[in-house]
């Protein structure tokens, strides 16, 4: 029996065993596996289940980060546990990791005071848990990546400058397109192809249009590549600094965070970042449920091989599978009834039945459940004790454990029922319908919170309190709706984006945080200007520094036009006084525009971009009656210096749905005169063009 | 007893070590050094673990070798030698109740039809029986070490000068057949290449650096090329029951074009990977591996509407096999049978 090493563990933390810490060299390989995802992306079936124990292919997905890590060559792992961490460390202490014989020592360090991924490094720092590079994963990664290759990488960069590189990123090649990308999770990489430098990481988030910073190309970089073929596997191997960084930088919460900080301070911190790109072994991190399904799907299709069923890598009884032709997984004593066809890409959990004339493809069944007859399931994910009655077709849906579904329900694709939920008999679920037994006004007491361990005790009353809705469940159902009528569209889309994931995301979901966000962001851009103006600052740095701004504030785009447009414009006024004329106001407009036409210039590029700047514009004038006048002189001077072009603002002028203000506006007799002016124009250079 | 205790916990974890190996299924390991592993093992349960008589000790070998085998399916070496051993046990414990070899040895009809009020019981323990298994286990473990050298020898009665010889893929013991034959003769080989694993590029090399003259081709031209061969010469992963192999996918086709244009087909192979199953629906010994090689995962949007498979192994029946080369001679397929029941006892076909 080796020795319990008590050595430093959070408060209550189970029993683990280990080395003795006195035999250090070589320093044991750790890592530090975050089995809590801080978000609430899978509600609301995580609300049953933390979702490291969600069952993939009928296995746990922390199991699969596990095996990952045990076949690298892992000897220590820390596992930070926080929501449902009980029920984690139950499983763990039942499955084979804490045997023993396991050449993988699991340590639990739970808290319910960590809100995010940098909460979990602090503590790693604080407890000075890891002695040398660790891997940081977290527990919802399905990989078979063989990380020594990328360590000895590692390492070699960390002897050769010292300290310089302080974390190696591992990304799996997949073309844009590839099922196992989600939208959410896509980025964007520039990387130094001769040393796998990161110089630049975004997320695209359904963006068209990326922007690189200049000198990212003008060092003195050879071969800069810029990737869009990468899969992020969430699979970094860090050296101890990073927990370190993490405690210097309070701000840092998640390790998007961590990358976009390094990469903006390179030059203050002297940190780099890596990556690994690995093209033959798999790697995925399961953020949503379309990830999910692509996953399950990849596992049964043996991509993940040796991760595969029939494998038994848990070396759990229950869990052994016979492999047949097509993909087709079955368990022990698997009943299938007279007439019924597993097509292909199938798995079976032990002691499930099946009636007759069922057509099963491209499923995972789990331990269990009951099947009825005529059956149709088609991409559907059926975990523990499901009951599925007689003429049910579901089609890529998700159906919990103890979950039933009665005679004649038909489940339209991106359907899920969370555990214990009970619909039909006899309705059809539309697309994207969510149904759990938690009510989901729940939701709005408890939103502020990062984390969810709230609210789990007042459900039991709240049950009892109201009724079933028949309608949205069925005549014997049991279960609430969440957001998936026709009533409340944007709800449903909300919703299924979280689960699903399928839509671009928007990036803040809190309304008045968002508009609080860009306040602060609209005053610190007209502060940068403003001292540009009085030291005479040139305009690139100003873009330099209103684009370190924009990042530091998350703002978009579009909105970062908007308020450069009203912060210039508004500048006159705040700079001499409230209550000029429009007169006096245009003569101190004009020469700051003049100064500022390469400021306008660098944001205003696309035709959206003008139409949004001339919207900030009509704003700016709608909030200010008495300068209305200006609007053509200023318009005018918009125009001659280039930054806006007749087109558009022909285009905004013609634009029909406006407010009655609006329409006021455009009567001003000097802007219509404008605008006749520039008709002219344009018919004078197209009449030009035709000679 | 705190030094049996921990060599206990130590053999617990060299067998976790070892199962966890075969699991991964990584690195294609040599069926020889397989079998060396499992017999190893087998050796230090014997020595360390806890059992009285022989009948204790069969159980304790079978039920470590269940989850030995279950595994890694496809390995049936390791099933074979867990056999090997338990027919180790059987004699050793026959001999010293005086029973004499050649009786048990003879397999009559008349012995199959009675054979079942005959059950042996092994409950009587002899303190000598440890030494004896593990010293007969020894002789195995000797054994295993010259098979390949015992089958390369026979390669002068098998290949003729100015032959051609076709193979595919890698197979230590075909290399060194050829190798052995090449030092007095000169023939030519073809290899196909054995897509998409492409070991045929290994084998090719590593047989030109002993100046043979060799040629890779592709898997689709092995039936073009195969009039102009005089033997075909194979190895294996396992034989099975009925004389009918388990080998690298391609090879059932290289035996049917070998079939068509009567071309003899020889399979190399070592008694130890003569396994006593049957090739049965269950697919058993199949094993599929990651699609990677076959459409790459980078492909894009292409792999979500498509299936993909990869498998490594193929059956080929007996009817397309002339001739198996084992370390102890040359055997037709038809005689398959009576080689297994001099190496394994009938009890234990299932494990």
């Amino acid at each position: 029996m080796a020795a319990r090493g008590a050595a430093r563990r959070g408060a209550g933390a189970g029993p683990g065993r280990g080395p003795d810490p006195q035999e250090e060299p070589p320093p044991p390989l750790q890592a530090v596996l975050v089995a809590d995802s801080f978000n609430r992306r899978f509600f609301p079936i995580s609300k049953d289940r933390p979702r490291a124990l969600l069952p993939m292919a009928n296995v746990a997905m922390i199991d699969y980060t596990l095996e990952f890590l045990t076949a690298t060559g892992v000897e220590e792992t820390f596992v930070f546990c926080c929501w449902k961490s009980a029920e984690i460390k139950e499983h763990l202490q039942k499955s084979k990791w804490c045997r023993h014989t396991s050449p993988n020592t699991v340590r639990f360090v739970t808290s319910d005071l960590y809100r995010s991924l940098g909460d979990v490094l602090r503590d790693v720092d604080a407890k000075s848990l890891v002695r040398s590079d660790f891997i940081l994963v977290t527990g919802d990664v399905v990989s078979n990546f063989n990380i020594s290759a990328a360590l000895e990488e590692h390492k070699l960069r960390r002897k050769m400058e010292k300290n310089v590189s302080v974390m190696t990123m591992i990304f799996k090649e997949s073309s844009p397109g590839h099922h196992a990308r989600c939208k959410e999770d896509d980025i964007v990489i520039a990387m130094d192809s001769a040393t796998n430098r990161v110089l630049h990481y975004q997320r695209t988030q359904g963006l068209k249009r990326f922007r690189f910073p200049m000198n990212l190309f003008q060092n003195s970089i050879e071969n800069v590549e810029v990737r869009h073929d990468l899969l992020d596997c969430h699979i970094s191997i860090c050296s101890p600094q990073v927990a370190e960084l993490f405690t210097d930088n309070f701000d840092y919460q998640t390790r998007d965070d961590f990358v976009r900080g390094l990469l903006v301070n390179e030059e203050v911190l002297g940190n780099q970042i890596h990556m690994h790109v690995t093209t033959e072994e798999y790697g995925a991190h399961i953020c949503n449920l379309l990830m999910y399904e692509a996953v399950c799907s990849d596992i049964i299709r043996r991509w993940v091989y040796p991760l595969t069923p029939e494998m038994n890598f848990t070396d759990d009884e229950n869990q052994s599978y016979t492999h047949s032709k097509h993909n087709i997984y079955r368990g022990v004593d698997v009943s299938l009834g007279h007439g019924s066809v597993l097509e292909e890409n199938v798995l079976i959990g032990q002691g499930t039945v099946v009636g007759s004339n069922c057509s099963i493809t491209n499923s995972v069944i789990g331990q269990n459940c009951k099947i009825g007859d005529k059956v149709v399931l088609d991409g559907a994910f059926l975990w523990d004790n499901v009951q599925i009655a007689d003429n049910v077709e579901i089609f890529h849906s998700v159906v919990c454990d103890n979950a039933e579904v009665k005679e004649e329900v038909k489940l339209k694709p991106h359907c899920v029922l969370s555990s214990q939920v009970v619909v039909g008999p006899g309705i059809t679920l539309s697309e994207g319908t969510v149904i759990s037994l938690h009510p989901p006004d729940e939701e709005e007491e408890d939103d502020d919170q990062f984390s969810d361990d709230s609210g789990v005790n007042k459900e039991e009353n709240k049950v009892k309190l109201k009724g079933y809705n028949k309608k949205d469940v069925g005549s014997e159902g049991k279960g609430y709706l969440w957001k998936a009528d026709d009533k409340n569209e944007e709800d449903e889309e909300e919703q299924r984006q979280s689960l699903w994931g399928k839509e671009e995301i928007c990036a803040l979901p809190w309304p008045n945080y968002l508009s609080f966000l860009s306040l602060v962001f609209q005053n610190e851009v007209l502060g940068t200007l403003q001292r540009g103006e009085e030291e005479n600052i040139s305009c690139d740095n100003l873009v330099l520094e209103i684009n370190s701004l924009k990042y530091a504030y998350n703002i978009g785009l579009k909105e970062m036009m908007q308020v450069l447009s009203k912060v210039i414009l508004e500048f006159p006024l705040q700079q001499l006084d409230a209550n000029l004329d429009s007169q006096n106001y245009f003569s101190a407009l004009l020469p700051l525009l003049k100064n500022w036409t390469p400021l306008f210039k660098n944001y205003i590029k696309r035709a959206s971009d003008h139409l949004n700047a001339l919207f900030a514009i009509e704003e700016f004038f709608l909030e200010h009656d008495s300068l209305c006048t200006s609007i053509a002189k200023v318009l005018m001077t918009f125009y001659q210096l280039e930054i806006l072009e007749e087109d558009v603002i022909l285009n905004w002028f013609s634009l029909r749905d406006t407010s009655d203000k609006g329409k006021q506006l455009r009567k001003n007799q000097r802007l219509q005169k404008f605008i006749q002016w520039l008709e002219e124009a344009e018919e004078e250079s197209s009449d030009g063009d035709q000679d | 007893m705190p030094g049996a205790a921990e060599r206990g916990a130590e053999l617990r974890e060299q067998m976790e070590a070892f199962v966890a190996r075969l699991r991964g299924g990584g690195g294609r390991p040599r069926s020889e050094d397989t079998a060396r592993h499992t017999l190893a093992l087998l050796r230090k349960i014997i020595a360390h673990g806890h059992w009285g008589s022989a009948g204790e000790l069969m159980e304790l070998i079978r039920a470590e070798g269940r989850r030995m085998a279950a595994a890694q399916p496809s390995e049936t070496t390791v099933g074979n030698m867990v056999r090997r051993v338990l027919k180790v046990i059987r004699e050793e414990y026959g001999r010293l109740r005086g029973r004499s070899e050649e009786s048990d040895q003879q397999e009559s009809l008349h012995k199959l039809l009675t054979s079942g009020g005959l059950n042996e019981d092994f409950n009587t323990s002899y303190p000598t029986l440890k030494a004896n298994v593990i010293e007969a286990i020894n002789e195995l473990l000797i054994e295993l070490e010259g098979t390949t050298d015992n089958i390369a020898m026979q390669a002068l009665e098998h290949i003729h000068s100015n032959e051609v010889i076709m193979t595919i893929g890698y197979s230590r013991t075909v290399e060194a057949f050829l190798k052995e034959a090449a030092r007095k003769r000169k023939f030519q080989v073809i290899v196909a290449e054995c897509a998409p694993f492409c070991q045929g590029h290994e084998m090719a090399v590593r047989l030109s650096k002993e100046n043979i003259e060799t040629t890779v081709m592709s898997d689709a031209a092995i039936f073009a090329v195969m009039s102009r061969v005089n033997k075909v010469i194979i190895g294996t992963k396992t034989i099975l029951a009925n004389g009918a192999l388990i080998a690298v996918s391609g090879t059932h086709t290289l035996a049917l074009a070998a079939k068509h244009h009567s071309t003899p087909l020889i399979v190399c192979a070592p008694m130890f990977k003569l396994s006593p199953q049957f090739p049965n629906e269950e697919d058993s010994f199949h094993k599929f591996v990651s699609p990677q090689e076959v459409l790459p995962f980078t492909e894009g949007e292409i792999l979500a509407k498509i299936n993909v498979h990869c498998p490594v192994f193929d059956y080929v029946p007996p009817e397309l096999i002339t001739l198996f080369i084992s370390n102890i001679g040359g055997n037709a397929p038809s005689y398959i049978y009576r080689l297994m029941s001099e190496l394994y006892h009938p009890d234990d076909y299932e494990l």
